[in-house]
């Protein structure tokens, strides 16, 4: 391989790491939707889409493995190929939790706790996977440190919906539940409130990969 | 920095420095300051000022012309050879400076011993090639001492029964390792190797490489490579030097190859430039 293609293989590595995050926060968004709107059409297009997702991120690996066997990169560049690995494995996981959100949106006969705003929640987690993606996409550092400073304010929203949920567990729900249901639905809104929350710190990692990859810089990977 | 003065440098003496050594782990060992090197109006060196720790091996890296075994060869002043070669600034050897009026580069050169790019022995024995530093010294060697150069190389298994048939009967690949016997046979405290691997095969280099790692638990090795993989396989510490006989960068290997602070190295080690 000319150092021309190796690097034409390094862009095309950024660029394939890009459109496997476009499907990740496609997904991520369809999920929240399916679950806000308890839609079994979209969430089922979620879980099906996960396949590409898997994919991508598998051919993505495929080619690191490549470019580090037969090139091995220094420097930045090897920098690039690294983050670009651990990036693509947060985001297959994100793919998963929004597969994961999809799944619970089709549970259950009810939303249980109108009172928990989990879209607000979820959408507060994808717009930091988006500024994550955009990132590495620019290699922006600030932004990478602006998305960590984010992490808080989720952690927040997360930790007030599960006291609402622990709340209602211990207060009376009334003649109408059943224990089982009362489980099922606490249950199923503790799991999104925690998968909402690992959106998060996913998010986090890309942002502490691209500033590693675009500074050498290892402020956030602690 | 060590004893300075009263290093042996302009004796034969040879001290026992199995104590020094432990004593004096991660210090600096070789040190220039402002180091110039010409070659008539040719300035080869400018203003080299780095110091090399003790037994760790720092690989010098650098295009082709650019200096590297210019600055090796300045170490054991092998460049007195040459006629039109002018040093200034200062090379200190555990403080001393080697380009002193009172310094026998003779006695220099037990202390830092080299190993060129080609395999080189003599045509004799074996066990002459590993014994000619001591004879020099006037001293006789014995079969320990043989079998500890030779086992220093990791040779011993493979020529062991064999030392009286000549040193060129070996392969590529034994005969660096016959030649790195030699130098380590006096006891030096530093091993300079100019290209080491080049003239061997991916197999006879990769021995080559394993024994460099063996030989700074002893030694200090100094290696000038144009293999920058191999640079940042084997090395504690990396030279980089670029065109005009600048020093650019000397970190520690990792960072260098990791996250060198200069664009230039960065363009270099990722095939840029040079």
């Amino acid at each position: 391989m000319s150092r021309f293609e190796y690097r034409a293989q390094l862009r095309a590595l950024r660029e394939e790491l890009l459109a496997m995050s476009d499907l990740v926060c496609e997904a991520l968004q369809r999920a929240l939707e399916a679950f806000e709107a308890r839609d079994a059409e979209i969430a089922s297009l979620v879980v099906e889409g996960d396949r590409e997702i898997n994919e991508r991120y598998l051919a993505i690996e495929r080619r690191c493995i490549e470019l580090i066997a037969r090139q091995q990169p220094v420097a930045g560049e090897m920098r690039v190929v690294v983050a670009t690995f651990k990036i693509s494995t947060d985001l297959e996981r994100v793919g998963d939790l929004a597969t994961n959100l999809a799944t619970y949106a089709i549970q259950g006969e009810r939303h249980a706790y109108p009172e928990v705003d989990a879209g607000t929640i979820g959408r507060h987690a994808l717009a930091m996977v988006r500024e994550a993606v955009a990132a590495y996409a620019t290699e922006d550092a600030e932004a990478c440190y602006a998305v960590a400073d984010r992490d808080e304010a989720l952690d927040r929203l997360c930790e007030a919906a599960n006291g609402i949920v622990v709340h209602d567990l211990l207060a009376d729900r009334g003649p109408d539940d059943s224990v089982e249901t009362l489980l099922a639905d606490v249950s199923r809104l503790f799991l999104t409130i925690r998968d909402l929350e690992r959106v998060g710190d996913h998010a986090v990692n890309l942002a502490a990969r691209t500033l590693y990859m675009a500074e050498g810089n290892d402020d956030l990977l602690a | 920095m060590a004893t300075g003065e009263n290093e042996p440098l302009i004796s034969t003496a040879v001290t026992s420095r199995e104590t020094e050594r432990s004593a004096r782990a991660d210090e600096t060992i070789l040190e220039a300051r402002g180091l110039d090197v010409h070659y008539g109006e040719d300035r080869a060196l400018r203003e080299v000022t780095a110091e090399i720790p003790e037994r760790k091996v720092t690989a010098i890296i650098g295009p082709s012309g650019c200096g590297k075994s210019t600055f090796l060869r300045s170490i054991n002043r092998m460049n007195d050879q040459i006629e039109v070669c002018r040093v200034e600034g200062d090379l200190l050897f555990r403080g001393k400076n080697v380009y002193d009026d009172d310094v026998d580069p003779v006695a220099l050169r037990r202390k830092i011993g080299q190993v060129f790019q080609k395999p080189n022995p003599f045509p004799k024995s074996i066990r002459d090639n590993v014994t000619y530093g001591l004879r020099v010294q006037g001293k006789s060697a014995t079969d320990d001492d043989v079998e500890r150069a030779l086992r220093g190389a990791a040779l011993w298994s493979e020529v062991e029964g064999k030392l009286d048939s000549s040193g060129l009967d070996l392969s590529g690949g034994q005969q660096q390792r016959l030649c790195i016997a030699r130098a380590i046979a006096p006891d030096p405290e530093v091993v300079l190797m100019d290209e080491p691997t080049s003239a061997l095969d991916p197999v006879a280099a990769s021995k080559i490489e394993d024994l460099i790692a063996e030989l700074a638990r002893e030694y200090t090795v100094v290696i000038v490579t144009h293999n920058m993989q191999q640079a940042a396989r084997i090395s504690d510490e990396t030279m980089v030097f670029l065109t005009g006989g600048e020093l650019v960068e000397f970190d520690d290997t990792a960072t260098i190859f990791e996250n060198p602070a200069n664009q230039a190295v960065e363009d270099y080690i990722t095939g840029k430039f040079g």
